[in-house]
């Protein structure tokens, strides 16, 4: 879209330009990074941050300065993790080893690797990988333990996959083969993060007493990624979604991107829609725990970004011809309703189930469940945030007021009473107007006498014209 | 759980709750002896196999004396009562019949049982005593809340009853009372019958207010289920003693996807949909009395019923999760198909094949 193209765009949608502005001119970051003292090492750190992920790399750059360079650490550890698994040139033989000794090299003072094919974008951060040791090391030792077991599980998770892929059939076939894969790739990094959040304080250590939650986090983001991006996955010849729910809807997985195959392709699609929703619950809960305002924007902003994307895949068969995301002033609305607190962000949550609830239909095989978790997620809403309380129900019942509802009783009142008057007045003047009109018509010789007559015989409608004149 | 039911006297026993309760006892206690107490005889609803059947008027405090002195049951489950018809549940013409079966009945029951020595005595109460006053919406509400001062005849009569069968809570006879939501499940001549009857008088596209009111209904053999779980924990730990509980399946969903779901099983689905104010509604409500007043004709729609169809009510379920350890066996899914397939087998039709339908 260029600029003319903008500009039509938000002449037609001025409330995303708002948001755009809003976002931009209005938000205030918790915390800054103070770049004026940061080690060279550090400033390389956070450039790699920048050229690995777009979406991050702001979230964190806000953080609290305790835990800025861990999660930047952390970041990059398991991007240069990833690095490794994508690249196809290298051979499992060499890769597996590689995967499986990854949270060693972490230690490793210089340790560097050049073995990507010159094609792979995030090539260079394994390159320079020695400067991400350098600030490894200067981490806390109970944030390097933190880092370093997660890299070590992901990677052998990765490895196992490698192998399998190599060998055998890697094909995500069963829902819980599929939840599994999630959590290799997503839900250890929400452990990680957990871990860190408990560790610095900003966290409730009940949070990692239910690792269900911190799971959830992670898999409902990497769950709406994958719906998202079936398209293009599909292209590049990756496939994510499990048979156990596609093979439900068409015979092939293919299938799904044909046209005439549309109504089960939505079907399909929002049965995965429905699979991530029962996540949003845990989500909710565990920012419930988040203490500190720098980590819960951190945690909150991919939450709602990911169910207003549920929202836009839901029964949406533009998801299947090409890539879709939400706009930009969503987004930037939606970043400003995630950094403030937690029953705003419930609010916005509502309000996108809601707006899938509406697009639910009952032709869809599982209406009924989509409704059920709708209704589940509102009730959770209810519970952390009650829009009434039993001792206001009491005082209502019992004929208490508080000042304050005396006063509104009193300006409710007074504000009906003006309204009665106004409408008695009109009333008034309606019958006035009425009485004049007839008045004149009775003394210029209007037969009200027959006119009656005729109604009560039942002749609603003057007589009809004849059309004999003409002849 | 190590209770010993041996001796359970149902009351309204040959009712849509009362059949439930006697067929869930008689399964999970086959050695137990069920007497039933009603004013009709076992009529459509199924009853287990050895019951014994005493015909008994419950508003007459002799004839409830006699059958429980002679019985001298251990529980007691106490289902009869009136509920009145749809048309007459937002007016008071009803009102006293309602209060002596439901109140005066209530206490005679209690009565007899306390003579009786009866050790336990559950009320089948409803969430009416507080959902019935509809001046505001309740979602997520507890056993904390209040019993309105007004709502309808059928909630107001409830409500009495409910609070005197609390109040008779003692050392030897410990009370309780179960509040069941909108029931479901096969042998419901209320609700899903009306739900379908909207198909022929195509009103299916027609949504009241937003279509976002959360209800919570509960399957038949759910609060079979807790009534069950009831009579155990009164005879043996006694926590539920003195305790009003609320009963749902605890699946809130709303009003409209609940009729949706079960037009879908009958093969309709509403060809476009037009939302109506619930201002709107209402004011149509209240002329649509006018006429059936004028008219002298039952009422269909109505303020009352414009009222119904928008209003919030779920509770939360905790308490009875808590205490009786209640979960709901049959999720509304199951119920809403089981219910459909039972009316369908009464009106003598055929459901269409889900996944033919779906395929297509």
């Amino acid at each position: 879209m260029g600029l003319i193209g903008n500009a039509v765009y938000y002449s037609f949608h001025p409330s995303e330009l708002r948001s755009i502005i809003q976002w931009k001119v209005w938000h205030t970051p918790v915390h800054e990074r103070q770049v004026k003292d940061e080690t060279e090492t550090q400033k390389i750190c956070f450039q790699f941050l920048d050229k690995t992920s777009r979406s991050f790399s702001a979230v964190i750059q806000e953080l609290h300065p305790e835990l800025l360079l861990p999660v930047c650490v952390f970041y990059l550890a398991l991007r240069g993790l990833d690095t490794i698994e994508d690249d196809t040139s290298i051979p499992l033989k060499t890769k597996e080893p590689l995967l499986r000794d990854f949270n060693n090299f972490l230690e490793k003072d210089g340790w560097t690797f050049d073995g990507n094919r010159p094609e792979e974008k995030d090539r260079e951060l394994l390159v320079q990988f020695h400067n991400v040791v350098t600030e490894f090391k200067n981490m806390k030792p109970a944030y390097q333990a933190i880092v370093k077991d997660i890299t070590k599980k992901m990677g052998n998770g990765m490895a196992d996959y490698c192998r399998k892929a190599e060998l055998e059939d890697a094909s995500v076939k069963t829902v819980s083969e599929y939840d599994e894969y999630c959590y290799y790739v997503a839900g250890l990094v929400g452990e990680g993060l957990t871990r860190l959040f408990v560790e610095s304080e900003f966290g409730n250590p009940a949070l990692l007493k239910r690792p269900r939650l911190h799971k959830s986090m992670g898999l409902f983001l990497q769950k709406t990624n994958i719906i998202r991006d079936v398209r293009e996955d599909n292209d590049d010849g990756r496939r994510f979604w499990p048979k156990e729910i596609w093979s439900k809807h068409v015979a092939e997985f293919d299938d799904l991107f044909k046209p005439e195959n549309r109504d089960a392709a939505l079907n399909c699609s929002s049965e995965m829609v429905l699979n991530a929703l029962e996540h949003a619950e845990d989500c909710l809960f565990y920012l419930a725990g988040l203490r500190e305002q720098s980590v819960f924007n951190f945690c909150a902003i991919p939450q709602t970004m990911a169910i207003a994307t549920l929202e836009l895949c839901f029964r949406n068969y533009n998801m299947f011809q090409r890539n879709i995301k939400i706009t930009k002033g969503d987004a930037c609305r939606l970043m400003s309703e995630s950094t403030q607190n937690l029953q705003v962000l419930c609010q916005t949550f509502r309000q996108y189930a809601r707006r899938i609830h509406k697009k639910n239909t009952p032709k869809d095989p599982n209406f009924l469940k989509i409704s059920i978790v709708c209704g589940r997620l509102e009730k959770f809403i209810e519970s952390i945030f009650p829009s009434q309380s039993p001792e206001a129900a009491q005082r209502l019942v019992k004929g208490e007021r508080t000042p304050e509802e005396r006063r509104k009783a009193e300006e409710d009142k007074e504000a009906k009473q003006e309204l009665l008057f106004i409408m008695f007045v009109m009333f008034i003047i309606v019958c006035f107007v009425t009485a004049i009109m007839l008045a004149f018509a009775w003394y210029f010789g209007a037969r009200f006498d027959l006119a009656w007559q005729e109604l009560r015989q039942g002749h609603l409608l003057p007589p009809k014209q004849t059309a004999h004149e003409e002849l | 759980m190590a209770a010993d039911l041996k001796n359970v006297l149902i009351s309204g026993g040959t009712g849509f709750v009362g059949s439930a309760n006697a067929r869930a006892l008689a399964e999970k206690y086959p050695d137990c002896t069920i007497t039933i107490i009603d004013l009709n005889p076992p009529r459509q609803h199924a009853l287990p196999d050895g019951i014994t059947f005493i015909r008994v008027d419950i508003t007459s405090a002799e004839e409830v004396y006699d059958a429980i002195m002679k019985v001298k049951p251990d529980i007691l489950i106490h289902t009869a009562g009136i509920v009145p018809a749809l048309s007459e549940r937002f007016g008071r013409r009803l009102e006293r019949l309602v209060w002596k079966i439901n109140v005066e009945g209530t206490k005679n029951m209690l009565e007899a049982a306390k003579q009786a020595g009866v050790k336990g005595f559950i009320y089948t109460s409803t969430c009416c005593v507080i959902t019935d006053n509809m001046d505001s919406p309740l979602p997520n509400i507890d056993e904390k809340w209040p019993t309105p001062r007004s709502s309808l005849i059928y909630g107001e009569s409830k409500a009495a009853a409910e609070a005197m069968v609390l109040e008779a809570c003692s050392k030897t006879l410990a009370t309780c009372s179960l509040r069941p939501s909108v029931l479901c499940g096969p042998g419901d001549y209320q609700l899903v019958p009306a739900i379908h009857a909207c198909i022929e008088k195509w009103e299916t596209p027609f949504v009241i207010g937003d279509g976002f009111n959360l209800w919570d209904v509960t399957y038949v053999t759910n609060i079979a289920d807790a009534h069950v779980l009831a009579a155990e924990n009164l005879m043996t730990s006694k926590t539920a003693a003195g305790e009003a509980m609320f009963i749902q399946n605890n699946e809130p969903i709303t009003f409209r996807d609940f009729c949706l779901a079960i037009w879908d099983h009958f093969g309709h689905i509403p060809p476009f949909e037009l939302y109506i104010p619930e201002g709107l509604a209402y004011i149509v409500g209240l002329v649509s009395e006018c006429m059936t007043w004028m008219t002298r004709t039952a009422t269909t729609l109505s303020r009352g019923s414009v009222r119904d169809a928008c209003s919030v009510r779920y509770a939360s379920g905790e308490k009875a999760k808590q205490i009786l350890g209640y979960e709901a066996r049959v999720g509304i899914e199951d119920a809403i198909r089981l219910s459909c397939e039972d009316y369908a087998r009464r009106l003598g039709i055929e459901l269409p094949s889900k996944a033919k339908q779906h395929k297509e």
